[in-house]
């Protein structure tokens, strides 16, 4: 960065040097013919004349013209002093090293967004640092060679049955599988002035902490927490580690966002597949019986209440037709007590006739003459349904 | 030609300019300078700003950088100590320590000078330290037994050591492994295992599948034939209730046993003949008994 910053100085300090000869030559060759016209009138007088108009008018010439170089110094010199105002954007902050060394120390040394000066280089330097934008480094480490325009049309083929170790990368799970998994972190740069001179290249020991969070993560997770079960906290524990390893290095950073993404081996995907397959078969085997479950529970609630519901009502019946019956009994007692037979017979012969009248089929077999028994036979053929009831008369 | 002051003291400037150039030195933020009199180190200069020497051919300056630089290492193979063949390759954060050490040992400081030499004592402490542990050190669904950070300290306190020993002026800020493998032929060999792994999982999990919803659906009937249980068992309890209260009614029966028989058993006549019904009935039984002729002349209120 400050190389860019040299290199925009001197190109500026070398065009204002051509402006100005440029402007020399004009100028004097208008002053040219004008001398010219001076000497012509002269060319009269006697000869040490001549000799003497031609030093004044050189003297004259050099004079002016050592006067423009003068005008053309000092706007130099203002030139130069104007190149050493520099803008700092909002998206970046600059530290100005003063005979290289920063002007100030902790946070203070900061330029922020706006208007500064400094002197040109060698005295100052002004070294620009991105910051508060947000940075971004990929793991790749992990993951097997591909493009992507194959990935995003997943036409990735059948993967290899074997990978060749300097094409191909994977991370080892803790069950020693092969698992592709990658990263995106992004990140801040809270402290620009490590970041900047105390790191070679810091995104890049950033990206070797993510290559390596990725690993260590891996290696204490089993392929299928990795792949489904649990990928939020194997993201959040390669996060852990970033922010652990960049901790402990100094790097000046804050983590922002870290994605991660896995995928079993191309190879393995039928394999991999048919494990989902059979959860998601479980998963409707598990919810059929779970239906089925409710089905059975709230037909067997039904039904319980129902019995419930009909002994209530088999409860309340039996109460009211034997309190019914008592009082009918009460009621019935007084005119009982007074001729008990009689009473006995009228009630009797009052159900009997009302039975009769119910009874379908009514069968009177008198007794025969000579007091023998008497054969009956029935040919009863009626719907099985309905029982029928052979009620002999019993002897009175 | 007459001598401005003004031209004088650019001509004076011009002049300390120039000689600064051949004097004056800087030591930018984050590198060190050494300074070198006849070839020979003599001075380290750490504190960034302005220094002084003597020009050339006297004093030689040489600028490091005291940055941390980034080393990647080969991904090679190591062995285990259970021979596992596992490659691995690691990343390390080192910097310039000691400027005038460093300076003499790789031509004119060169840094990929020093990185081949780092390289060499690298691979060799890897192998040294992997060879120490077995692969579940490196990978293990126990977490007590993994000795991931372990290993790279082994690492980078053992090339910290060999450095120290040959006075490089190098210091290791951090070292991590970048990359672990196994040899093309062993991988080949995982994927076969993992096949077989996931035919054992998939089964499983459909097994395990139905023996839970078969067991749901079990429970399922088991509960629901006990609440039916409970349910008739309630009902019992209803109606033994139901035949209490009713027995406090019959109490008023006690007046006359002979009358409650009788209504009972008319009621019941009447309840069980209903309809549908055949009745064989002989010349005894009331009102067919006025067939026969007697009582007829008593009374004769039931006509049919």
């Amino acid at each position: 960065m400050s190389d860019k910053h040299d290199h925009s100085h001197h190109g500026h300090h070398h065009d204002h040097d051509h402006d100005h000869d440029h402007d020399h030559d004009h100028d004097h060759d208008h002053d040219h013919p004008h001398g010219h016209g001076d000497e012509k009138p002269a060319a009269n007088p006697p000869t040490s004349l001549p000799e003497d108009t031609g030093t004044q008018a050189l003297a004259e010439a050099l004079q002016s013209s050592f006067g423009i170089v003068k005008i053309a110094m000092v706007v130099l010199v203002i030139v130069f002093l104007g190149s050493g105002f520099f803008k700092v954007t909002p998206q970046e902050r600059a530290v100005v090293l003063h005979m290289g060394k920063p002007s100030g120390t902790g946070k203070e040394v900061l330029l922020q967004p706006g208007l500064h000066f400094a002197w040109p280089y060698p005295i100052d330097e002004v070294v620009r640092i991105p910051y508060s934008q947000l940075m971004q480094v990929k793991s790749e480490v992990g993951w097997y060679q591909t493009t992507p325009e194959a990935e995003s049309l997943d036409q990735e083929g059948p993967g290899n049955p074997r990978l060749n170790p300097n094409g191909d990368g994977y991370v080892l799970s803790a069950d020693q599988n092969i698992v592709h998994t990658r990263a995106t972190l992004i990140y801040r740069i809270d402290e620009p002035v490590t970041y900047q001179f105390d790191f070679v290249n810091a995104s890049n020991t950033v990206q070797n902490d993510l290559d390596n969070a990725l690993l260590y993560a891996a290696s204490r997770f089993k392929v299928d927490d990795i792949l489904t079960r649990d990928i939020v906290r194997f993201r959040d524990t390669v996060r852990e580690r970033v922010n652990h390893l960049v901790q402990e290095q100094n790097l000046g950073i804050v983590i922002e966002q870290c994605n991660v993404q896995s995928k079993p081996p191309l190879f393995l995907k039928s394999a991999f597949d048919g494990v989902l397959t059979a959860l998601s078969v479980r998963d409707k085997n598990h919810n059929e019986a779970l239906s089925y479950q409710n089905q059975v529970l709230s037909k067997a609630e039904a039904e319980a209440s129902g019995r419930i519901n009909t002994a209530q009502a088999d409860k309340v019946r039996l109460v009211e037709s034997v309190k019914a019956e008592a009082q009918r009994f009460t009621d019935l007692l007084p005119g009982f007590r007074k001729n008990p037979s009689l009473f006995a017979n009228v009630l009797l012969t009052e159900t009997m006739g009302r039975v009769l009248t119910n009874v379908q089929d009514k069968i009177y077999i008198p007794a025969r003459a000579d007091g023998k028994t008497r054969e009956v036979r029935l040919q009863l053929s009626r719907e099985p349904a309905a029982s029928a009831n052979i009620v002999p008369a019993s002897n009175h | 030609m007459k001598k401005s002051p003004l031209t004088l003291s650019i001509a004076v400037l011009l002049v300390l300019v120039a000689c600064s150039l051949l004097f004056c030195g800087q030591v930018r933020k984050s590198t060190v300078v050494v300074v070198t009199t006849f070839g020979k180190p003599t001075r380290t200069i750490t504190e960034p700003g302005f220094y002084a020497h003597w020009p050339w051919p006297i004093n030689q300056t040489y600028t490091f950088d005291q940055r941390i630089q980034n080393f990647d290492d080969k991904f090679d193979q190591t062995f285990t100590s259970d021979s596992y063949n596992l490659l691995t390759m690691v990343f390390v954060g080192w910097k310039i320590d000691d400027a005038q050490a460093f300076f003499p040992k790789f031509a004119n400081g060169s840094v990929p000078e020093a990185e081949k030499k780092l390289e060499g004592l690298i691979r060799s402490a890897k192998s040294a330290v992997v060879g120490k542990h077995p692969l579940s050190d490196f990978v293990s669904t126990d977490e007590k037994q993994l000795k991931f950070n372990e290993i790279e300290k082994e690492i980078l306190t053992l090339v910290q050591e060999q450095v120290n020993q040959k006075n490089y002026g190098i210091k290791l800020e951090f070292l991590g492994i970048k990359k672990l493998g196994f040899p093309e032929a062993v991988t080949a060999e995982v994927f076969k295992r993992m096949t077989s792994e996931r035919q054992v999982l998939s089964s499983k999990i459909q097994s395990e599948g139905e023996a839970e919803a078969s067991k749901i659906k079990a429970a399922a009937n088991g509960k629901s034939a006990e609440m039916i249980a409970n349910a008739e068992a309630e009902a019992t309890a209803i109606r033994g209730e139901g035949q209490a209260a009713a027995a406090k009614s019959f109490e008023v029966f006690q007046e006359y046993p002979e009358l409650a028989n009788f209504l009972l058993s008319l009621n019941a006549l009447d309840a069980s003949l209903k309809d549908r019904a055949t009745l064989i009935l002989d010349q005894h039984s009331q009102p067919y008994n006025l067939f026969q002729g007697y009582s007829t002349n008593l009374l004769n209120p039931n006509s049919k």
